[in-house]
């Protein structure tokens, strides 16, 4: 679904990527673990199309197209789904508006008739009870004044809306506590399915006790040096990754 | 005195070149009728505009708003007050509005149109009942001839004067609703409107003043607003402002706050080739409060200027304004916020704020959020951005799957949405939502948005 050969990124005109090989295949969730500063978040965001995150080498393919010519809206569209770290407030805009448009967007690309007011009221109010959201979140402004764990919540409702086949989420974990950390993971699992693939971004394990992964990737100075199943991860959290760093120095 | 009004002007030579300043001059040399309070108030009005002359730039009020192309112009005074067309009446109205409804036309007020009966609430005019207590106690009270040129113009040309009052505990009124109207004619006319509002001691109104034109026109309007507040009167005054693009407005509003007396005033301008407001509050006792919200949007090379002060005369009073500009093409605008917080004023609030979205590279915000404080016990912030769009927030609606043009459109409008949903008069805040839309490049894209319901920003 996702493949990505030797991609290479700056930031502010510093190489944070230096050649990042990876293959995600439909199915399959992906933990991108790595120390601060590895470049976990650039990958996720040049996923996503940010400005100020320039490619200068490599490929980024999903399914068969190459995501990189495409802007951050047509990726939307096309099923890639970015969760954000900081999610940004938006005052005068409201959630379910949003909701509705972002949805509407995705269903007209896709070639499905646009939902009426009536028919997203229902969709929505079933997601976010799985989200364990009140449902006066849908009149508040997207973001505003939401605590973190409301924040971080509140994308996994927009990704349970969308049903991406690729999700990517940058840290959704941090911030949270246990009971929200439940949740989101909850969310994030009802998501997955054959034909869909998730990539989890985190510096922490704990993450990955709620969502199993079935590869755990290690980034360090912008590369993959590492890639293994789950026990990779519980390893990491014993050994710390001060452990890879010197194994892949060797 | 009135003979030593014109006296003066005559005799000053700087301003006297101008067509308008000789039109204001010709026109206060009239002989107006009325009793000896109201002509020895005109003439004070009088005698204050010539000392003063029209506003230039080297005042420091004045900075950066010129009043070159007002100048200009020689304005009729006295224009018959003719009936609208009926069609273009009802383009203009906010029909949900119930009466009262009081409508001017250039300033002089229709009695065909208007309905004053409104049980709980004294609607007067001084045409009518020029011995009634209010007028001679309001009129020219808190507006001050000598510091507002145009307000010492409107006080010696004072003739279409309106008393709203209400009496101490009345509650539960409608909304009064005073439509200026403005027509074209074959020369521009000036018009200088009046309103005197007093609230009895916790009594509860809301007024809304809207300023509209009939046709493209050059005229002037200048109208000014006392308001007297009684202790723990409640007033919420609305100006929405929407005159034609090649017209001038100016406008004052003056209030003054007894005890525990509480103050929301919107104040939205979007019309005028040149728009001037000076709002001056002074919270002269405990727990007195007022709220100041402002939105002008401009475009083309208009020019919107918004004077605000409030005073903290007493301790613990409360003020908090928000001003919002979105200036598009050449426009300019220009904020000028001042708290005041005098001496012994302890345990007072003052927040301002002022931002300003730059819809064009050539467009331009001058902003002046300003804090004299004289008291040491008080809680104080002020502040002010110009700026673009937030690319981060257009990337989030943009990552999830709205298109650029959509998205730019919907933050534009938010941006004004902010100030516009706290406005919680019948059909006001529809009106606005669907103007500003209309006025947006992508407005059409915003379809959908408006028909949805808005968030509620008091959760904010």
């Amino acid at each position: 679904m996702l493949s990505i050969k030797n991609l290479r990124a700056e930031v502010g005109g510093k190489e944070i990527l230096t050649g990042l090989d990876l293959e995600v295949g439909a199915g399959q969730v992906h933990a991108i673990m790595g120390p601060n500063g590895s470049g976990k978040s650039t990958l996720a965001n040049v996923l996503a199309g940010r400005s100020g995150y320039n490619v200068v080498g490599g490929d980024v393919t999903y399914d068969g197209q190459d995501l990189l010519a495409l802007a951050p809206e047509e990726r939307a569209r096309a099923g890639v789904f970015l969760a954000f770290q900081y999610p940004v407030e938006i005052p005068g805009v409201n959630n379910a508006y949003l909701l509705k448009a972002a949805l509407n967007a995705v269903r007209v690309h896709r070639g499905e008739q646009e939902l009426d007011a009536f028919e997203f009221l229902a969709l929505i109010k079933d997601k976010m009870k799985l989200m364990q959201m009140d449902e006066s979140f849908l009149n508040r402004g997207v973001n505003v004044g939401f605590s973190g764990g409301e924040k971080k919540r509140n994308e996994i409702l927009q990704m349970a809306v969308l049903e991406p086949r690729l999700a990517v989420l940058d840290e959704t974990d941090s911030g949270l506590d246990i009971d929200a950390l439940k949740v989101v993971a909850n969310g994030v699992n009802s998501l997955q399915g054959p034909t869909r693939a998730t990539v989890l971004v985190t510096h922490y394990q704990r993450l990955l006790d709620y969502i199993e992964p079935d590869f755990v990737h290690v980034l360090s100075g912008g590369r993959i040096v590492r890639t293994g199943g789950k026990e990779l991860a519980i390893e990491l959290d014993q050994r710390g990754y001060d452990w890879v760093d010197e194994a892949v120095n060797a | 005195m009135n003979e030593t009004a014109i006296e003066t002007c005559t005799s000053d030579p700087g301003a006297a070149a101008s067509p308008a300043d000789a039109a204001f001059r010709a026109a206060l040399a009239v002989g107006r009728p009325g009793p000896a309070w109201l002509t020895e108030r005109r003439a004070a009005g009088a005698v204050a505009f010539a000392a003063a002359g029209l506003p230039t730039t080297r005042r420091e009020d004045w900075k950066y708003t010129s009043i070159r192309n007002l100048q200009r112009r020689s304005f009729r005074d006295v224009v018959p007050a003719s009936l609208p067309d009926e069609a273009r009446l009802a383009s203009v109205l906010i029909p949900e509005l119930p009466l009262p409804r009081l409508v001017f036309m250039n300033g002089r007020l229709l009695p065909g149109l208007s309905h004053v009966e409104s049980p709980g609430l004294d609607i007067l005019t001084m045409r009518e009942t020029p011995a009634d207590a209010g007028f001679v106690d309001l009129l020219g009270r808190l507006a001050t001839v000598g510091d507002y040129p145009f307000a010492a113009l409107n006080q010696g040309l004072a003739e279409e004067v309106v008393l709203l009052r209400t009496a101490r505990g009345t509650t539960g009124l409608a909304p009064v609703y005073l439509l200026f109207l403005s027509s074209p004619s074959a020369e521009p006319v000036a018009g200088h409107p009046r309103i005197l509002i007093d609230a009895g001691e916790a009594s509860a109104l809301t007024v809304l003043e809207h300023y509209a034109s009939l046709g493209a026109n050059e005229n002037l309007t200048n109208a000014v607003t006392e308001l007297c507040m009684a202790p723990g009167a409640n007033v919420t005054h609305c100006r929405l402002q929407d005159e034609s693009y090649t017209s001038f407005h100016i406008g004052g509003l003056f209030a003054h706050l007894q005890r525990d007396a509480s103050l929301v005033s919107h104040n939205i301008q979007s019309g005028a080739a040149l728009a001037r407001l000076d709002l001056r509050v002074s919270l002269a006792a405990p727990g007195a409060e007022v709220e100041l919200n402002g939105l002008y949007t401009m475009n083309g090379r208009r020019h919107v200027d918004n004077h605000t002060r409030v005073d903290h005369l007493a301790p613990h009073t409360r003020s908090t304004q928000d001003y919002r500009g979105m200036l598009d093409d050449k426009s300019r605008g220009v904020f000028s916020g001042k708290a005041v917080v005098h001496p012994d004023a302890q345990k007072i609030e003052a927040h301002q704020s002022n931002n300003n979205l730059l819809l064009s590279d050539t467009a331009e915000a001058d902003t002046k959020p300003e804090l004299e404080i004289y008291a040491d016990d008080v809680k104080c912030s002020h502040g002010a951005t110009v700026g673009q769009l937030d690319a981060e927030a257009l990337f989030y609606l943009r990552s999830r799957g709205i298109g650029p043009e959509v998205a730019r459109a919907l933050l534009t409008f938010a941006f004004a949405e902010t100030v516009i949903s706290r406005i919680d008069i019948g059909g006001v805040r529809e009106r606005l939502e669907s103007d500003i839309a209309g006025s947006l490049p992508e407005g059409g894209l915003l379809r959908d948005y408006l028909r949805s319901p808005r968030p509620d920003l008091k959760d904010a």
